[in-house]
């Protein structure tokens, strides 16, 4: 090659070699911004992203709040236990596991095969599984000098919703059970971290299912910690970088009564029926009791499979709440109310008087109504016609009456309605309209649904507790506060009057005396109570017919069968003349109201005023 | 005789500033490796190795390069051959072969052995430079990225056929057949994306251009890569502290992706100096290139310091997301003893040819 060519040949190189190198240099230039970008401009965003990768917020289960009777003595409370805790996903042969342990904890063959279950459905990557709760004294002992051996198992303090009085109390106070929806509690943490949630129960994530837990669930739950965990890219936990700690949920202060829902629990015995008790002052419920009933603490504490077949199969039906649900015809203790009605309608006065022959014919049937005694009472006045019970007066009475007022004047005393202000799924039960027969039986309203009405026979039902509430109105002479569970300063209260121009105070105590004479009278239809107590009682029983029936002879052959029987049922207020407590009494199929429910709303009026 | 015995061929700057890269790297790789010591300690004996290498290779005459680049190439494509058919089988790809405890990728030394052997082919060629000598390098350049290719190994192919590409424009190749064959790449595209690539390779180049469609799959690598470099921000986050890394969101933090642990763990400011000892390095061999005693030298200088600059930027661009993902280590940074080998072999012979001086031209 000659140097001229040479000398081209290099120049043509050069300056090649410098477009390529001036590409390099935009090359790199072109990453530095791009890592600016990132680095300087998007620094916020990437930073907060890096966060979110690595950072694992899980819940801390709180306590919830505790439930106190009124004289402050605890219902259910948060008893510790100590539960053995395995971290499945560390052990490799669950079978050896379970083997090598068995010796140091007591395992059943359904405790194993339990466990196994839940492994296989339940096992995530930091999930907690517990082997065995409610460790005794012997077991932890023995766990805890061989705890080395178990490096994937430990031994930790958690908390059961646990009840003095499970049985007692289960329809009112209710139970806990596991939830998969906790997590709408606290939606700033996904979903899928609540497997991880730390948890202080040893039933785990748990909600109110029925009754006070249920009512009062965002009251008892207090507010879930957090804590932040640091996780790789596995999702294996690092590290805990914080934790805020849960907050308790508040207690309850209720107006039960342990000693008069005992009482109530005591006399009912093991019959089907149902008891509540309001305190006049306050409304407060003092009782609110169902038989026959089951454990809240077994409920709440997981029971098994077994058990609860054989609750929910019980023909007796524990589960059914009686008190709030029942759907009872109220018999003769609607008289009351139908007397009230006659008189602020002007239909009768305290002087009228009927003669009773022991039946009420329909003049326009010429069907006949019959009275609970041969032969009836002879002349009857309203007064009268309380306490005897005269079925003949109120037949006539309500054969007056117009079926559309007298339905809003029931309505007005409570029936057909929910009353309570803190009741676990109460029934409304119901006051039948013409409109309600035409629609549910498509036939007209007949007079004769009427005058049944005015003995608390045909379509008219109600439930224990609108008859307690009934009582307290009829007790406080119509001005009456609403019934609830909880002490009046967590429920907004109000003070319902019941008010008729046409029925004033003389009227008022014309019932009170009426009714106080049903018991302590000689001619009462519930004397038979009246020396259980040394104070005075007002009130009125009545035996609800389960199959209407033209003679007691009849009757003879249907009471064979127990289920056909009549139910008996009475309220009560006292201690007269300034009552302070009500109560209401359902036995079903117990026959003759005062003679059977009386006596239990007795002893609770007793046990209320602390004799 | 004994006064060039006793001479060390040796380039100051050079050698300090991969001394540096090299000791930066092995630091780094101790943070992405998750303080792991084996990792480090054997990453420390290839650069060793490297570095005798390098001072060995730069000892002898350029020339010997020169008259053996038939036999490297053929050598090289040989290896890759037996690679082929009995090497073992890693990821579903064929690309070591194994000598005693070290494994070597046999499609490196084609890194080496294309340019050396274009650059001989060329040198002596008149200017401006036959169809008949461009097509039989391109037919070269296409037969060694093809092997190479079907292994598959795209990242090495690409390399390889800068390499092979870099010295033909070096030796002048005429603008108008360049254009020429620009258009033919761009109207063959369809083809190519069709028929020569892979289905894992179709998936990264559409993720690159969609990177949000499937953050958990093909885009996790892309998007935590972005998230550990843009987190570390100006200062970074401290040497062993970056939680991309450290808790395995980054993948790949040891080759592929080292970049973005130094961007994660000392932010800006650590990604400046380190493209500037880059720089450097890029800088001093341009200038070597210049100043290369001939034709053969420079076009091989000129081609190995390319493609280095080649790989760098390839493997920059993919790790901030300016480019597909493609497997290509940071050089002299990411784990790995075969690319780190090749770099330190391309440098001896860059010293090598830059500091023999021809006293009587030819």
């Amino acid at each position: 090659m000659i140097f001229e060519e040479r000398q081209i040949e290099k120049n043509n190189f050069s300056s090649r070699a410098i477009i390529l190198f001036v590409i390099i240099i935009l090359g790199l230039f072109a990453v530095l911004v791009q890592v600016f970008t990132l680095q300087i401009s998007g620094y916020n965003d990437y930073q907060l992203a890096a966060l979110k990768n690595k950072n694992y917020t899980v819940p801390v289960q709180a306590l919830r709040g505790e439930i106190f009777d009124r004289n402050g003595k605890v219902l259910i409370k948060n008893e510790p236990t100590f539960d053995l805790i395995t971290q499945p996903n560390l052990i490799d042969d669950i079978d050896s596991f379970l083997d090598e342990i068995q010796p140091v904890i007591f395992l059943s063959e359904s405790d194993k095969f339990q466990y196994k279950k839940l492994q296989k459905e339940k096992a995530f990557a930091n999930k907690e599984l517990v082997l065995k709760k409610d460790l005794s004294a012997a077991e932890i002992a023995r766990f805890n000098v061989r705890s080395f051996n178990f490096q994937n198992a430990f031994i930790a303090k958690r908390y059961r919703r646990i009840s003095d009085y499970p049985d007692i109390f289960s329809h009112v106070l209710g139970y806990t059970s596991r939830t998969e929806d906790a997590y709408k509690s606290m939606p700033e943490i996904p979903r899928s971290h609540w497997r991880d949630a730390e948890l202080v129960y040893a039933h785990g994530l748990i909600k109110g299912r029925t009754g006070l837990e249920e009512i009062y669930e965002d009251h008892l739950r207090g507010s879930y910690g957090e804590r932040v965990y640091e996780i790789n890219a596995m999702g294996k936990l690092v590290q805990s970088l914080s934790i805020t700690k849960p907050l308790k949920g508040s207690d309850l202060h209720t107006n039960l009564d342990i000693e008069a829902q005992k009482s109530a629990a005591k006399f009912l015995g093991n019959r089907r029926g149902a008891v509540v008790a309001i305190d006049l002052d306050s409304g407060g419920i003092n009782v609110l009791y169902s038989s026959p009933t089951y454990s809240i603490n077994q409920l709440s504490n997981g029971m098994n499979e077994d058990d609860f077949q054989i609750l929910i199969n019980d023909p007796d039906k524990p589960f059914f709440n009686r008190a709030l649900k029942g759907r009872y015809p109220p018999a003769s203790t609607i008289k009351p109310a139908i007397g009230m009605y006659g008189v602020s309608k002007n239909i009768v006065n305290w002087d009228f008087e009927i003669k009773d022959p022991g039946f009420f014919t329909l003049p326009e049937t010429g069907r006949v109504f019959r009275g609970w005694r041969k032969g009836g009472h002879g002349k009857v006045n309203m007064h009268k016609a309380f306490l005897v019970s005269s079925n003949t007066y109120f037949f006539s009475l309500a054969y007056q009456a117009d079926i559309e007022e007298l339905s809003s004047h029931l309505t007005s005393l409570g029936f057909g309605q929910k009353v309570c202000l803190d009741c676990f799924d109460e029934d409304q039960a119901l006051v039948p309209t013409p409109e309600w027969k035409y629609s549910i039986m498509n036939a007209g309203w007949v007079k004769g649904d009427t005058v049944n009405l005015g003995v608390g026979q045909g379509y008219l039902l109600v439930t224990p507790m609108q008859l307690a509430n009934y009582a307290s109105l009829l007790a406080k002479k119509g001005a009456f506060n609403e019934p609830a569970i909880v002490k009046q300063e967590k429920v907004k209260k109000s003070l319902k009057i019941w008010q008729d121009n046409k029925f004033n105070d003389s009227d008022w105590n014309k019932l009170h005396q009426a009714l106080l004479g049903v018991i302590e009278s000689d001619y009462g239809t519930a004397r038979s109570i009246r020396d259980l107590k040394k104070f005075q009682v007002a009130g009125k029983s009545g035996t609800a017919e389960l199959v209407s029936l033209d003679s007691k002879e009849a009757y003879q052959e249907v009471r064979t069968s127990e289920l056909l029987r009549d139910h008996s049922i009475i309220i009560v207020f006292g201690p007269m003349p300034n009552p302070k407590y009500a109560v209401s009494v359902v036995i079903e199929n117990g026959e003759s109201g005062g003679a059977v429910a009386g006596p239990v709303a007795i002893e609770v009026l007793k046990s209320l005023i602390n004799e | 005789m004994n006064k060039q015995i006793k001479k060390i061929y040796f380039d100051p700057y050079l050698f300090f500033s991969l001394f540096l890269l090299s000791a930066l790297g092995l630091f780094f790789l101790f943070s992405a490796s998750n303080a792991d010591v084996s990792i480090v300690s054997k990453q420390f004996i290839y650069v060793f190795a490297g570095f005798v290498i390098m001072i060995l290779v730069s000892q002898p005459d350029p020339d010997i390069f020169r008259r053996n680049s038939g036999f490297l190439l053929i050598f090289s494509l040989l290896l890759l051959g037996l690679t082929y058919l009995f090497g073992p089988e890693i990821n579903g790809a064929q690309r070591w072969v194994r000598i005693g405890p070290f494994s070597f990728q046999s499609s490196e030394l084609l890194k080496l052995a294309v340019p050396i052997y274009l650059s001989n082919f060329l040198f002596n060629k008149k200017l401006p430079i036959q169809r008949n000598e461009i097509l039989i390098s391109l037919l070269i350049i296409f037969f060694c990225f093809f092997i190479v290719f079907r292994q598959p190994d795209l990242g090495t192919a690409l390399i390889i056929a800068c390499s092979g590409l870099f010295v033909l424009f070096l030796s002048g190749l005429s603008w108008s057949f360049m254009g020429g064959s620009f258009a033919l790449l761009i109207l063959s595209s369809p083809f190519i994306w069709n028929i020569l690539l892979q289905p894992f390779q179709r998936q990264r180049i559409a993720t690159f251009f969609n990177q949000d469609s499937d953050p958990f799959g093909a885009s996790w690598n892309i998007i935590q890569s972005k998230v550990a470099i843009g987190s570390g921000g100006l200062f970074g986050k401290g040497f062993r502290e970056g939680s991309q890394t450290q808790l395995n969101f980054l993948p790949e933090t040891e080759t592929d992706f080292i970049f973005s642990v130094i961007g994660e763990e000392f932010g800006f400011l650590g990604v400046l100096f380190l493209l500037i000892i880059y720089l450097f390095i890029l800088l001093r061999c341009f200038y070597l290139a210049l100043n290369a005693r001939d034709r053969f030298c420079r076009l091989v200088i000129g081609g190995l310091s390319l493609t280095f600059a080649a790989n760098l930027i390839i493997n920059l661009c993919m790790v901030v997301g300016l480019l597909p993902v493609v497997g290509m280590p940071l050089p002299f940074i990411s784990k790995g003893g075969s690319s780190l080998i090749s770099l330190f072999f391309a440098f001896g012979i860059i010293i090598s040819m830059s500091t023999h001086k021809k006293f009587l031209p030819q």
